[in-house]
């Protein structure tokens, strides 16, 4: 009786699982193949023929390369600042003792839970009093305003777990507040440091909300392919999607196998 | 390396509105092996936290040497501190543990690595200087410890149970060795424990703490032999204790119409006739005989006979309370079960005390008459 009601408990999970893995992947396979047919706009219902043309066409895509420029411009930026302030919040939270900390902790978290439009909008409005016009720089602050929120979550857990012995320990043998953070706290956060960076690289890469608001009249990659699917547009972009897949799946079979290796 | 000495003037510590540490005097001498022993939650690594700089004291002076502490940061202090759980860093060397307070100091890596290897060899881990720390054994990650603590030279070592991890042979083994390597050094130890073991194998003198106060501090020998409390009495070693009441005080013997009959005892100081009081013999001065020697005895049943290897330990009932008594091989030897026995002691052997507080040894020295 109950193998029977485990077994059909297996049979459902199994097809939850199927089903949730074709609502992943299945966009993620129409997208691939629009980009080797060569109908325009994408499609793979009209399938004309087997192309590899939409590839070589990329690079005749002059706003689109320029777009995906500003798109690690604007990274380039977020990324350090974002981890950096990450970084900064996390140790004055786990170190601060006191009712101050919540009011703090509520405060930092803020930037994730407001709508990336406001912050878009806020981040405009504000800097015009100044007279500075929304362009990437405003996206940069605008981004890292909420991102900086996820660096510090993620270094926050790390750091919860460090053994306060080990920062005593170096104090008690003389180091410095500077030489305790640079040789015992930094290699202890390492690891969540170069997570934080990663995510948060992702987060400004793909990020639409926020940037479209506040980036005026330029443009990100993820704003530029927005404003082409609007139009009707080629299947070039199903070919630079093609690209970034291809790429991060390289970057993930690099890192299973260095873990295997480590093993 | 030399030590120097520590003094406590009236120090004291709060956590909000609970005392950790009444406030206290102390003199630790310099190149002194000094224990302060206690059970958990006495104080005792409260007072080693503010030696060391990690807590401010609320009232009082530390002085290490001609230096006043106060104000001076943990990591400006002539101190090194031994951590419980040992807080190696993980992610370096042995030799790297050891030479960080030179790092911190400055000093150069071929001087910092020649340092390093003087150490090693003194705690003697040749050969696993480029290991890591997860690679060690609990002995070694000991050793290492020490030697990282001794590298910065500090007049004072500061050890805060360090030996709790390691199972009894090994403990028993860093015994020694810290011993050997304190008188080697010449560097003031001031050793934390709960383990009485430790204290009165490894001191020069040995604090007793209870509750935020030091009840005794003496020699391991006269903290043994003389305690100058009933919780001293009851938490160093063990002891027979017998309530009464003190009926005469003469030439320093004390009698005690105790719920066994009239005993007698060395009269503890300041103990007066009339006062409740306790009687203090250890299982190792009773002696058990069909016939006592004395009227200093008592009538017992025997109860159960363990066999311990260098000593029986015999438990004994009169009345309701139980008795043990430690016997050697050949005292045990002459006595027969089936007999009415007696146990009784010599006068100076037992020690008479005004009613006190006991430690917490689970009951068994007690019936539940309070």
């Amino acid at each position: 009786m109950k193998t029977e009601t485990m077994s059909r408990s297996d049979v459902m999970l199994n097809v939850f699982i199927g089903m949730f893995v074709m609502f992943m992947f299945l966009p993620l396979m129409l997208m691939v193949m629009a980009a080797f047919n060569s109908a325009s706009p994408p499609s793979v219902t009209d399938w004309q023929e087997l192309t590899l043309a939409w590839f070589p066409r990329l690079a005749e895509e002059d706003r689109l390369i320029g777009c995906l420029q500003n798109s690690f411009r604007i990274a380039v930026f977020v990324v350090p600042a974002s981890v950096l302030l990450g970084l900064s919040a996390a140790i004055l939270l786990t170190r601060l003792e006191g009712r101050a900390t919540n009011v703090l902790y509520a405060f930092l978290i803020s930037p994730m839970l407001t709508p990336g439009i406001v912050l878009g909008i806020a981040t405009i409005v504000f800097w015009r009093n100044f007279g500075v016009a929304a362009d990437l720089f405003t996206t940069i602050l605008a981004q890292t305003a909420f991102i900086a929120s996820f660096p510090m979550l993620i270094i926050m857990a790390r750091l919860q777990r460090q053994d306060r012995f080990q920062e005593e320990a170096a104090l008690d043998l003389g180091a410095s507040p500077f030489f305790l953070f640079r040789r015992i706290t930094l290699p202890f956060l390492l690891p969540a440091i170069v997570s934080s960076a990663a995510l948060a690289f992702l987060m400004s890469f793909e990020n639409y909300n926020t940037t479209v608001f506040s980036i005026g009249g330029s443009c990100t990659l993820t704003t530029e392919i927005a404003a082409q699917a609007r139009k009707a547009h080629t299947p070039v972009i199903n070919a630079l999607g093609v690209i970034f897949v291809a790429v991060t799946l390289m970057f993930s079979v690099i890192y299973t196998l260095r873990k295997q290796w480590e093993k | 390396m030399r030590g120097k000495e520590v003094v406590l003037d009236k120090v004291s510590a709060k956590f909000g509105d609970f005392t950790a540490v009444n406030p206290t005097d102390l003199v630790v001498n310099a190149g002194e092996f000094f224990s302060i022993l206690g059970p958990s939650g006495c104080g005792k690594t409260t007072i080693l936290r503010m030696i060391s700089g990690f807590l401010n004291p609320a009232s009082g002076s530390i002085r290490i040497g001609e230096d006043i502490m106060t104000g001076v940061p943990a990591n400006q202090r002539p101190t090194a501190l031994i951590f419980q759980n040992l807080a190696l860093f993980p992610y370096m060397s042995v030799w790297e543990n050891i030479a960080f307070g030179l790092e911190a100091r400055g000093v150069g890596k071929t001087e910092r690595r020649k340092r390093a290897m003087e150490l090693i060899e003194l705690v003697a881990l040749s050969g696993e200087e480029m290991k890591k720390i997860d690679e060690l054994s609990g002995g070694q990650r000991q050793r290492v410890a020490v030697a990282r603590a001794l590298a910065v030279e500090p007049a004072v070592l500061l050890l805060d149970e360090p030996l709790s991890a390691l199972d009894l042979k090994l403990r028993q083994h860093m015994r020694a060795e810290l011993r050997q390597i304190q008188r080697m050094t010449g560097v003031t130890f001031i050793y934390i424990t709960h383990d009485q073991g430790e204290a009165l194998t490894m001191s020069d003198r040995v604090a007793v703490m209870n509750h935020g106060r030091i009840e005794q501090i003496d020699t391991s020998d006269r903290i043994y032999d003389h305690p100058s409390t009933p919780f001293v009495a009851s938490f160093v070693g063990e002891n027979n204790i017998l309530r009464g009441r003190v009926t005469a005080i003469e030439n320093g013997i004390a009698t005690l119409e105790s719920e066994l009959g009239s005993l007698r005892g060395r009269k503890a100081p300041e103990l007066a006739v009339g006062v409740d009081a306790m009687l203090f013999v250890r299982p190792e001065v009773l002696k058990i005989s069909e016939q006592p020697q004395s009227d200093n005895s008592v009538a017992v049943k025997p109860v159960r006979r363990d066999m311990e290897g260098a000593f029986v330990n015999w438990v004994l009932s009169a009345g309701k309370r139980s008795l043990v008594a430690h016997l050697t091989k050949a005292a045990d030897a002459g006595i027969d079960h089936d007999r009415s026995l007696h146990i009784e002691f010599a006068v100076d052997d037992a020690i008479v005390m005004a009613s006190g507080e006991l430690a917490d040894t689970g009951g068994q020295d007690d019936e539940a008459s309070d």
